[in-house]
């Protein structure tokens, strides 16, 4: 009733609004947008906000986009860190598949991943709810459930000292998620689906956030390796405002986030 | 309520974790109100993101944050100042060009609904409307 109310209360906001008008238009200067804050937690949007645009136009095989088991027996702490976040992609796939099951086998596998990295410990509470809005078809509640685990995975790593591996951790899921997003729009191509990959400004912040890592992880071959193809990736997802990729263009992001996730689950850590 | 449970845990939560920078008691709060104002939308379909922003406000002065955007969504931002006064949420494109958004403006909390056309990066400003500034906590919604 609360919550009525409270909806009440914004739509007769809105209403107000509408009726005096629409918003000023203005213009925010140079220096303020590059002085305006970005981070990991608000700059970066989940895989399930890619998914949710994917769904709107055309009605997606989600489950047709399942992976295999894949292992969770890394020693790499950045392969763990990368695998972490692009598990927490496959489970946010599980939910727009409404597979209750396999959410259950990915969040068993994202606390396999996250003790493998030593953080935890507060996360056996979250896999257990994780497991029980599965069996009660609560989607939307596991959606945001998922990325609150997310969120804790990267909190721990930052009192762990492990702050560098939280950048790989989103990096993974935005690989994972841009993978199985392009594999869909090839499918069953459409305009407006297609209109998701536009995203430059996504991969500048990240490849940002990757140089602000220790000298030391920067030169381990898989981050590096990561590193050096997200410059061609950026260049492959820099679409101009209003221009819709190809079928061709589509591709070619599937192909770079192909070989990029082939290494990154590979037990073969590249020299 | 069982809705709420996660939302409300991840907020103890990270209030209490250790992060980059400790939230006040002032932005702890401002974010509760904020979420407030975004729980509105939930009935509508619109899920919470976990993550936020918070900082500090100041008269005649933008606090802007860049967020990322995809095409075929719509987005609503939820702001709430710690301090009485007034704040309005504004939404631009990656050229700074401020977008028409719907608004819902009471006071200390504010919010602004946008579906892009195209994906992308965009700014979203909390102002100062009215009021001497203070701690101020955003969140946004989208489905």
């Amino acid at each position: 009733m609360i919550r009525f109310a409270k909806l009440g209360v914004v739509v007769l906001g809105a209403v107000v609004f509408a009726a005096t008008g629409a918003t000023d238009t203005g213009r925010l200067p140079v220096d303020q947008l590059e002085k305006a804050a970005r981070s990991d937690s608000i700059s970066i949007p989940t895989p399930g906000e890619l998914f949710a645009a994917l769904g709107k136009s055309e009605k997606t095989n989600w489950s047709g986009q399942y992976r295999g088991p894949m292992p969770v027996t890394y020693r790499n702490r950045a392969q763990i860190a990368l695998n972490l976040g692009g598990l927490i992609a496959d489970g946010f796939i599980a939910i727009e598949a409404k597979d209750s099951q396999q959410v259950k086998n990915i969040g068993s596998d994202i606390i396999k991943l996250a003790k493998a990295l030593g953080v935890s410990e507060h996360l056996l509470a979250r896999g257990k709810s994780i497991n029980e809005f599965a069996e009660n078809n609560e989607w939307d509640t596991l959606e945001e459930e998922l990325e609150a685990t997310q969120n804790e995975v990267k909190s721990s790593m930052q009192s762990h000292a492990d702050q560098d591996l939280v950048i790989l951790v989103t990096l993974g899921g935005w690989i994972r998620g841009t993978q199985v997003v392009t594999a869909a729009i090839m499918q069953k191509y459409d305009e407006r689906s297609a209109k998701v990959l536009r995203q430059p400004a996504l991969v500048r912040f990240m490849q940002l956030k990757m140089n602000e890592i220790s000298p030391e992880l920067r030169q381990e071959p898989l981050v590096k390796n990561v590193s050096e193809q997200l410059n061609g990736i950026e260049k492959l997802v820099s679409f101009p405002a209003g221009k819709t990729p190809t079928v061709d263009e589509v591709r070619k992001v599937n192909e770079a986030v192909g070989k990029l996730m082939t290494e990154i689950e590979s037990k073969e850590l590249p020299k | 309520m069982k809705r709420w449970l996660p939302i409300f845990l991840s907020t103890l939560l990270l209030a209490a974790s250790t992060s980059v920078r400790a939230e006040t008691d002032a932005e702890v709060g401002a974010r509760k109100d904020a979420l407030d104002v975004a729980g509105a939308f939930s009935n509508d379909g619109f899920k919470i993101r976990d993550g936020h922003w918070c900082g500090v406000v100041k008269p005649h002065d933008h606090a802007v944050v860049a967020v990322n955007l995809y095409a075929g969504n719509q987005y609503w931002f939820s702001a709430a100042a710690a301090e009485p006064g007034k704040i309005a949420v504004s939404v631009y494109d990656e050229s700074g060009k401020q977008v028409t958004t719907e608004s819902y403006n009471n006071g200390e909390k504010a919010a602004a609904g946008f579906s892009p056309a195209d994906s992308g990066q965009y700014f979203v400003s909390v102002d100062l409307v009215e009021g001497d500034g203070g701690s101020f906590c955003l969140v946004y919604s989208y489905k």
